[in-house]
């Protein structure tokens, strides 16, 4: 197809619109954006604002799927829209939504303080008991000990895991997915000693036995983190604890 | 001035995807076990009954019906437990000393001992038989 063919056809946009200062319910707007080849939804969204309507609001930054702010609904789907190119949703329409299970601030702006408030809950950063003097130097890692949670620590909290979530939509306490990856995270770095001081949050209900592993967190996460298989090896590890601490000795390398 | 629009729950949520549905499918597909498992109480009964009572019940298992049901929960169970087979390495990663152990050789490994425990229990079952 030449340029000049891509550049008269167009694909409908229906988009999400609410507005908190006027709209006592959300709508749908449909618009006709320029069809091409390149374009992701997020350059049809960045177009319409440009050209059509300035008042359109969302959250965006990179371009290249590192932020993790532009996760919105398309299609139904979580995605991340600066990854989602208008090829794969041809002939269209395209139905672009905030993302599923947050209250909506305005058009697909949504509101993340819970996550926010969460993510704080489980204590994401390094705890050590007692710090090393900094003459000591750098607390040093093997590969091996990187390897055992790089994957988890790719997350960019997009939320697109909270949108593909039925627990987190439907559960208020639910910490959710990306919360409970990064406090495995820190767990399984060998250079943090805060496993206690998390517990009893994670091995609560609202931590990880209310994932009832549908795994879909871990198919839309553009970072491959797979935080259904944080949650469920955290599970493991609680109910091996659990059973350990029946016992009338500590094993040894079991202690706690 | 109405302010945020609140978060919204569905009910319909198992219905908007096929990966949904079939996570709905592997959790229902316990009850195939668990009604298996009743099947299998009520024939071990009779045998606690006595002799004619478990001939009589050996009778009734020859119900055309009851064998279409008894193929409906082993396809039921086998797809339950084949579906929790495909999410070992998720849940139990393997690391033998400094080796992580792919998650495939996880899936093959576990459905090798599965089989392998089948074909045992067929054994004894003809050997017995």
């Amino acid at each position: 197809m030449t340029s000049e063919a891509t550049a008269t056809r167009t694909v409908t946009l229906e988009v999400f619109r609410y507005h908190p200062d006027t709209d006592s319910e959300p709508s749908y707007q449909s618009y006709e954006v320029p069809y091409r080849e390149e374009w992701v939804v997020l350059d049809a969204l960045n177009w319409l604002k440009d050209e059509v309507d300035g008042t359109l609001s969302y959250r965006w930054s990179c371009r290249m799927g590192v932020c993790g702010s532009c996760g919105m609904m398309v299609n139904g789907y979580p995605r991340l829209t600066c990854n989602a190119f208008l090829r794969e949703f041809m002939p269209g329409p395209i139905r672009v939504e905030p993302l599923r299970g947050f209250p909506v601030e305005r058009d697909m702006v949504t509101v993340l303080d819970d996550f926010m408030e969460k993510l704080t809950d489980v204590k994401p950063w390094i705890i050590r008991e007692e710090e090393q003097p900094i003459e000591e130097g750098e607390y040093r890692q093997s590969p091996s000990q990187l390897a055992d949670f790089k994957q988890f620590s790719m997350c960019i909290n997009c939320m697109l895991c909270y949108a593909a979530c039925p627990v987190y939509e439907h559960e208020d306490e639910f910490i959710g997915p990306a919360a409970l990856a990064l406090a495995q995270r820190y767990n399984l770095d060998s250079r943090d000693e805060g496993n206690a001081q998390r517990q009893e949050l994670i091995w609560s209900d609202e931590g990880i036995w209310d994932c009832t592993f549908i795994g879909e967190c871990s198919t839309v996460c553009p970072k491959h983190v797979d935080p259904a298989a944080a949650i469920q090896q955290a599970k493991v590890e609680a109910t091996n604890n659990f059973f350990i601490s029946l016992l009338p000795f500590t094993p040894p390398g079991m202690g706690r | 001035m109405p302010g945020p629009l609140p978060r919204t729950k569905s009910n319909d949520w198992w219905n908007r995807r096929w990966a949904y549905r079939l996570v709905l499918l592997r959790e229902l597909s316990a009850f195939a076990v668990a009604g298996y498992l009743v099947l299998l109480l009520l024939l071990v009964a009779s045998v606690r009954e006595g002799e004619s009572a478990f001939a009589e019940h050996l009778d009734v298992l020859k119900n055309p019906l009851l064998w279409i049901v008894h193929a409906v929960l082993l396809g039921l169970a086998q797809f339950h437990t084949s579906t929790w087979f495909r999410l070992v390495p998720k849940a139990m990663p393997l690391k033998l000393g400094g080796w992580r152990v792919p998650g495939e050789l996880l899936i093959a490994g576990v459905n090798g001992a599965w089989l392998a425990v089948s074909v045992v229990v067929l054994v004894i079952f003809l050997v017995v038989a």
